[in-house]
């Protein structure tokens, strides 16, 4: 009949004989054989388990269910022939089975309640801003309340991590910045004959603008999330616990220092943004556009004054503020699991670049209505 | 499958260098089937590494290494479903539920239906020793004990041959400890497991091992207990002169006679 067990059937009794290896590899051919027997007219079923070769757990599991089966329809089921290990393992399986209810694993589909999550979430959500603004406030107090000694080397640490580092990209991406938008002025300007006022939005664009938004925005990208994963980490593996029974504050010696750090290396990343911006206009210019060095540099003084410079550096603080706060606030937030640890660093930059954004457009607002 | 090889681990000659620093130097130990051996050693010695080399976690300098007569590479695939691990931290996936843990390698190794899946796992974290209410936590709400346990029913989820632990008893207290060696006794007596076991507790040592492999001079030297603790080795005779050891030692003395005995068939 089938490799793993032969039917016999003689007056009432229905004699299952089994064989080959009864294992975890198997338990889905020995189902479909097991659940393909059923008794005519038998009374009771005998189960032969003396020519087994191999038998486990997951094997034995199948054959008690199966017994379990015709017991449900009245046939009385027995077991003949188990080695002491193998009958040791079904006896553990009876135990068991009384005790077994239902637990969710994999693939458990879920009711959907989506207006009640929503509201839920939007609630868990507003309770959470409040609770961070309370934390942050804290935190600050706490560095200015008592700061520590190990607050400025950290804070020099992170100016470097965060500022110095990042000098290469940032430079970079703002010298292509001044490209494209000394190319796209161009383009328009050619029309009028004025190709020369391609200095004019190319300047006023990167210092009010682009300079240190661009600036801010890789800075969250590389360092907030750096913030994010190092305090997570720091969270998971006890490590901000044994900060505070040491008598360390967490917000003074974690917190602290980054947004401090931060608030100085953004400023400084910006004047290299604006700088490598001007470069590329500038290149651009020469190479292309026929506005000599000497030219661009001329029109840039009538274009721009000291003003439009300090517009775009007075955001920067505020932006190394937002950033270092969702960082260092999400990863504290860090509880229980990596997967946790994954999604609160996504968060902190999502988040962090959402805040520098709508930063700026207040920014943006006010210092034109003030006429800055 | 069982006659191709003669001992369900052997290795060969392995040498494992970091730097300058010799760790493991021609190093040979056979595993033979349904034993349950103990690895000892002082820190240093390489018992972490040498259970690593064995898992292809560790590429070795040097040697050879056949688990289950299979010729183990490293970061290759090994024999997966047939060894199970525990580690020293349990190595839950933070997650997933236990019974998520429990449940991933016997959907990763097998095409079975979810609700076979789920009972196959129920029963194994059943076997460990857990309930339901703590199947449906996550690793972070269960006691160092419970992840323990809930570890070893992953790791006992493809009904393996080979059982590694790594320090299974580290961390726990007395009482729990004591469970966790009559869990494994218990377990070694009913499924047809040969286990490795890494440990520190003399205890578990005395208690549950049938032989013993200790680490020293870069080799291994392995017995039963009750040769090795007339072994001349000085580090040997430091490990077994520990007034802790002693009493371990005279504790599984008494003990012994009772857990040796073939386990009852029932009724």
């Amino acid at each position: 009949m089938s490799t793993y067990l032969t039917v016999d059937r003689q007056d009432g009794l229905l004699q299952i004989k089994l064989q080959d290896d009864w294992v975890f590899p198997n338990v889905q051919r020995l189902q479909q054989t097991l659940d393909e027997i059923m008794p005519a007219s038998e009374q009771r079923v005998s189960f032969q388990c003396g020519g087994l070769r191999d038998l486990d757990l997951a094997g034995a599991w199948v054959l008690y269910e199966r017994s379990m089966d015709f017991e449900e329809l009245g046939i009385k089921t027995d077991f003949e022939g188990f080695r002491s290990s193998h009958l040791k393992f079904l006896q553990h399986i009876i135990d068991l089975a009384a005790r077994k209810e239902y637990v969710p694993g994999f693939f458990d589909p879920q009711p959907s309640h989506f207006l009640r999550d929503g509201i839920g979430k939007i609630g868990a959500n507003t309770i959470e801003a409040v609770d961070s603004v309370g934390y942050i406030a804290r935190a600050v107090l706490d560095g200015i309340k008592r700061p520590s000694r190990l607050m400025i080397g950290e804070a020099i640490r992170q100016v470097h991590s965060c500022g110095v580092a990042a000098i290469p990209i940032v430079t970079v991406i703002c010298f292509l910045m001044g490209v494209v938008l000394a190319y796209q002025s161009a383009r328009q300007l050619e029309q009028f004959g004025a190709n020369i006022f391609m200095v004019d939005l190319v300047a006023n664009a990167i210092f009010r603008e682009l300079g240190v938004l661009l600036a801010a925005i890789m800075v969250a990208g590389r360092s907030g999330s750096a913030f994010a994963a190092a305090l997570g980490t720091m969270k998971l593996t006890e490590e901000v616990d044994a900060l505070r029974v040491m008598g360390l504050n967490p917000n003074q010696v974690l917190i602290i220092p980054r947004i401090i750090g931060l608030m100085i290396a953004l400023p400084l990343l910006t004047v290299f943004a604006d700088a490598a911006g001007l470069l590329g206009g500038a290149f651009i210019g020469a190479t292309v556009l026929d506005i000599s060095g000497f030219a661009f540099s001329e029109r840039l003084a009538v274009a721009i004054n000291v003003n439009d410079l300090l517009v775009g550096l007075s955001k920067a603080p505020v932006f190394a503020f937002l950033i270092a706060v969702t960082g260092t606030l999400r990863g504290m937030q860090v509880k229980g699991s990596a997967e946790e640890l994954g999604r609160l660093t996504t968060i902190a930059v999502v988040q962090s670049i959402f805040l520098i954004i709508v930063a700026d457009a207040i920014f943006t607002v006010i210092y034109s209505r003030i006429g800055f | 499958m069982a006659g191709e090889y003669e001992h369900i681990i052997s290795i060969r000659g392995l040498v494992n260098r970091f730097g300058n620093q010799v760790v493991h130097d021609q190093l040979n130990l056979d595993v033979r089937r349904d034993e349950i051996l103990g690895v000892v050693g002082g820190s240093g010695t390489g018992k972490s590494v040498l259970l690593r080399s064995i898992l292809g976690l560790h590429g070795p300098n040097a040697g050879r290494i056949e688990v289950l007569g299979q010729a183990i590479r490293y970061l290759e695939p090994g024999p997966h479903r047939q060894w199970g691990v525990l580690f020293q931290g349990g190595a839950l996936l933070s997650g997933l539920t236990v019974q998520e843990n429990v449940e991933l390698p016997i959907a990763l190794h097998s095409d079975l239906p979810v609700e076979t899946r789920r009972e196959l796992a129920v029963l194994k974290i059943f076997m460990v020793g857990l309930d339901l209410a703590a199947a449906a936590k996550y690793p972070n709400e269960l006691s160092g004990g419970m992840r323990k346990r809930a570890s070893l029913a992953r790791a006992l989820a493809l009904e393996p041959r080979i059982l590694f632990l790594d320090e299974p008893t580290a961390g726990l207290d007395p009482i729990s400890a004591t469970e966790f060696d009559e869990l494994v006794s218990y377990l070694h007596a009913n499924l047809d497991l040969t286990i490795v076991m890494i440990t520190h507790d003399v205890d578990t040592l005395f208690s549950v091992c049938d032989r013993v492999a200790v680490l020293v001079n870069k080799g291994i030297i392995v017995d039963t207990l009750d040769k090795l603790v007339k072994h001349p080795d000085p580090w040997i005779q430091q490990y077994f002169g520990d007034p802790r050891a002693v009493r371990a030692r005279q504790a599984a003395r008494h003990m012994r006679p009772e857990s040796a005995q073939p386990i009852e068939t029932g009724d």
